[in-house]
């Protein structure tokens, strides 16, 4: 197999629950030997925070979001071990830590130590809140930031209250996302000064940066967003329609060119009633169409009612038109557009049995991505300690 | 102090929420940024709100660039895309920028990371179909997880695919900017796509669905939980958790609250331990009953109280009061660049800060000034 971007990168991985080892997960995706530590002893039921539902007893949490790793047994609190982290940090390109603010620096793991014994190290700490502010020290995992954040304030049924993502995993996601671009961004940086550095990302400041436009739009008119069902806020029509044989279709025009094609296309079909969209005033550009958006919707909505939807997305598709329509996990799993991109993979993990997840969501085509099964918690501990003894044993002795 | 991608020259020909995302996001740590528009200009900026002229997405997602116009009709400026491409790092190009004479094989230049952005990925039967953030949502399944099944879909108010993607994007271009730089290999392409964004973001599920002891956990059960609204109190709603509460907090968050009542009801008796905040098991079930006791409360009591009794209580907020939120501004989350309150950059580096290099340009602002420089280097090198 070719060698991943970040073949010879070597990651210590001391992250907890999901932000921390999501993050890691993508730097062992594109090829980081990334070692994720775990306390020896563990108890499995509280690994992944425990999160329901379990596979074999351990949360499914535990095992999304260690994929591509090596797994080490290290007690920090015990000398010893710390001693041999310490070896294992000499190694190490990285180091990424979630704990609350002051708590890897009570095991010896803080960035003044840890740099001190490798000043060429990119160490990335996560948080929730931030590391000022009165919310330092409170806990922050995804489904507070969600509602915290105003992730929830832009979502709902149309005319009804805004409504929470009921998939609790968005903002910590984002978060690791946004720390693993930290930390590659530290290694560029180092490439060129050679000097290692500390970088701290936040779960509030990366929930936030995600929701840019809306924030934004806020800020700029004061007004807080009603919930539009389907439809976007920035551009209509973007929302999906009910087609005659029930099924709906999302049809998107974002730009002049495309509300040209969709109203040609609408035109051109098989429709009855239709006034000629083109030609009316109410729709000529963007803003417009937006401010008329509820007439504008009013016609659509009959015309895409008379026809089914397998109709539209011909008729859509060959003019041009952005659409698509609702897929579900039974039909995704063995899609040829998943399939052939491995976008949903089967891997093995060493607990577990075969499991399906998301696959490298990257195609690099000359260094490509890699996504294997969990280890379970100290796995590769032996090996890994094998691999640090013939390194000390390879060394010159020391000179005192 | 410079930041982390100090020196790294980056050519974005792509427009909307995606690319230009990702093209800022390289500007603020560090980068040269120059964004080319067709004539008409990047269709984002006519969207709704606008903002003295251009919309506000424009404004929120285009600082830290300069802005040129090229007409790739016009066999000048299709060279001049060219040369511009040829002598950058990275580009960052959607539908755009798919023009044969701009792809990655035809420039020939072995240095360039080529990071295209689509909507469904390079392979497959849909490989070349139109993309929105809407069809992305429907088909990655995004909005299963809002509405109520059989009701009209609901999607994410936030563009989640065209931003995921992004981020993904932001991962892929350095990773290969380090395969070239520090490895020694070549410059490559690489591609992210809103769908397969969309879907890695959702792999908790995956797994989940894959072969679970029990049919339990919200990850299964956001497939058809009601919507969720937070918990209304006599003014705001707020979101709270037992999780961290002993039987003990419970019974004095009951009291606490005044609402002894709520012990006659024998099925919050029975399922209060896993019956409150937005993943508990039987939340819906006792919601109304926990809403009754709030009533008497403002949220800001009702926070008090939960966290008083070993509990975790958060105010749900709206953007205004976001905005507002003490917290954000300790942590500097908003920042104003050239009159615009947007969102600041995500990461903290201490040896090489982030920073906003400027506005987002108006349409064709460095259109000169970049063509200048191009030509001043086509001088040196002749």
């Amino acid at each position: 197999m070719a060698a991943g971007p970040l073949d010879g990168v070597r990651v210590f991985d001391m992250t907890l629950w999901m932000v921390g080892p999501w993050a890691s997960m993508q730097l062992g995706a594109l090829g980081a030997d990334v070692i994720h530590i775990e306390q020896p002893g563990v108890d499995p039921r509280t690994l992944g925070a425990g999160v329901p539902p379990a596979i074999d007893g351990t949360s499914i949490g535990y095992i999304t979001w260690n994929m591509n790793k090596r797994g080490l047994f290290l007690d920090l609190k015990s000398e010893a071990d710390r001693e041999t982290a310490y070896q294992l940090l000499e190694t190490c390109d990285a180091l990424l830590v979630n704990m609350r603010p002051g708590a890897a620096e009570r095991l010896g793991m803080g960035y003044e130590q840890v740099r001190a014994a490798n000043p060429r190290i990119v160490y990335t700490t996560i948080t929730g809140w931030g590391e000022v502010g009165p919310m330092r020290d409170r806990p922050g995992a995804d489904v507070q930031c969600q509602y915290f954040t105003g992730f929830w304030s832009t979502n709902g049924a149309r005319g009804g209250r805004p409504e929470v993502y009921r998939h609790f995993t968005q903002m910590d996601a984002t978060t690791g996302n946004v720390a693993a671009q930290a930390v590659l961004m530290g290694l560029l940086a180092r490439h060129r000064s050679g000097e290692g550095q500390r970088i701290h990302v936040g779960m509030l400041r990366a929930g936030m940066a995600l929701q840019s436009a809306r924030i934004a739009e806020h800020l700029a008119t004061g007004e807080l967003h009603e919930p539009l069902g389907s439809a976007g806020f920035a551009a209509a029509p973007d929302q999906a329609f009910r087609c005659r044989d029930g099924r709906w279709i999302g049809v998107s025009a974002t730009s002049e060119a495309e509300w040209r094609r969709l109203a040609g296309a609408l035109e051109a079909s098989e429709t009855v009633g239709l006034p000629r969209l083109a030609e009316d005033a109410r729709f000529a550009v963007n803003r417009e169409r937006v401010r008329h958006r509820d007439a504008l919707a009013a016609l659509l909505e009959q015309a895409f009612a008379q026809l089914p939807r397998d109709y539209w997305l011909l008729r859509l598709g060959d003019a041009g038109v952005p659409c698509g329509y609702p897929l579900t996990w039974d039909v995704l799993r063995e899609h040829a557009q998943v399939l052939e991109n491995g976008y949903i993979r089967e891997v093995l993990t060493s607990g577990w049995g075969r499991v399906q997840t998301g696959g490298p969501p990257w195609t690099l085509e000359r260094t490509s991505a890699r996504w294997f099964g969990t280890p379970l918690p100290g796995e590769h501990t032996g090996e890994i300690l094998d691999e640090l003894g013939s390194r000390a044993a390879a060394l010159p002795a020391a000179a005192d | 102090m410079p930041g982390p991608l100090d020196g790294y020259r980056v050519v974005e020909i792509a427009e909307g929420v995606a690319g230009p995302y990702t093209a800022m996001s390289l500007g603020d740590a560090g980068a040269d940024v120059v964004k080319i528009e067709p004539p008409s200009g990047d269709r984002s900026r006519g969207w709704a709100p606008a903002l003295g002229g251009d919309s506000v997405v424009w404004k929120a997602l285009n600082r830290s660039k300069r802005g040129i116009i090229l007409d790739f009709a016009d066999d000048s400026d299709l060279n001049a895309a060219s040369q511009l491409l040829r002598q950058a790092d990275v580009a960052v190009v959607d539908k755009v920028g798919l023009l044969p004479e701009l792809s990655w094989d035809a420039l020939g230049a072995e240095q360039l990371v080529y990071c295209a952005l689509s909507g469904w990925g390079p392979r497959g039967p849909w490989a070349e179909r139109e993309t929105s953030e809407l069809a992305a949502q429907l088909a990655g399944e995004a909005t299963l997880s809002l509405g109520s099944p059989g009701e009209p879909p609901v999607r994410l108010g936030t563009d989640a695919g065209s931003m995921y993607a992004a981020n993904y994007a932001i991962q892929g271009i350095c990773a290969a900017l380090y395969a070239r730089d520090v490895s020694g290999r070549s410059g490559q392409r690489l591609e992210v796509s809103l769908f397969g964004s969309l879907l890695a973001m959702r792999s908790t599920l995956w797994v989940a669905l894959s072969n679970p002891d029990e049919w339990w956990g919200f990850h299964l059960d956001s497939y058809e939980k009601p919507p969720d609204h937070g918990y209304q109190c006599a003014d705001l709603p707020i979101y709270f958790s037992l999780a961290r509460m002993g039987d003990a907090g419970v019974e004095r968050l009951i009291d606490e609250l005044e609402m002894g009542w709520v012990r006659d009801d024998a099925q919050f008796e029975a399922l209060k331990r896993d019956g409150a905040g937005g993943a508990g098991r039987y939340a819906h079930e006792l919601k109304h009953l926990w809403e009754q006791g709030f009533a008497a409360w403002s949220a800001a009591e009702v926070i008090e109280k939960v966290e008083r009794c070993g509990g975790w209580a958060f105010p749900m907020h709206d953007y205004a009061r976001l905005a507002a939120d003490p917290q954000v501004a300790a942590v500097d989350a908003i920042v104003e660049v050239d009159g615009v309150r947007q969102v600041a950059p995500p990461w903290d580096f201490d040896g090489t800060p982030t920073g906003i290099r400027r506005p987002a340009p108006t349409l064709g602002e460095h259109t000169a000034e970049v063509l200048a420089e191009l030509e001043q280097q086509a001088r040196a090198t002749l």
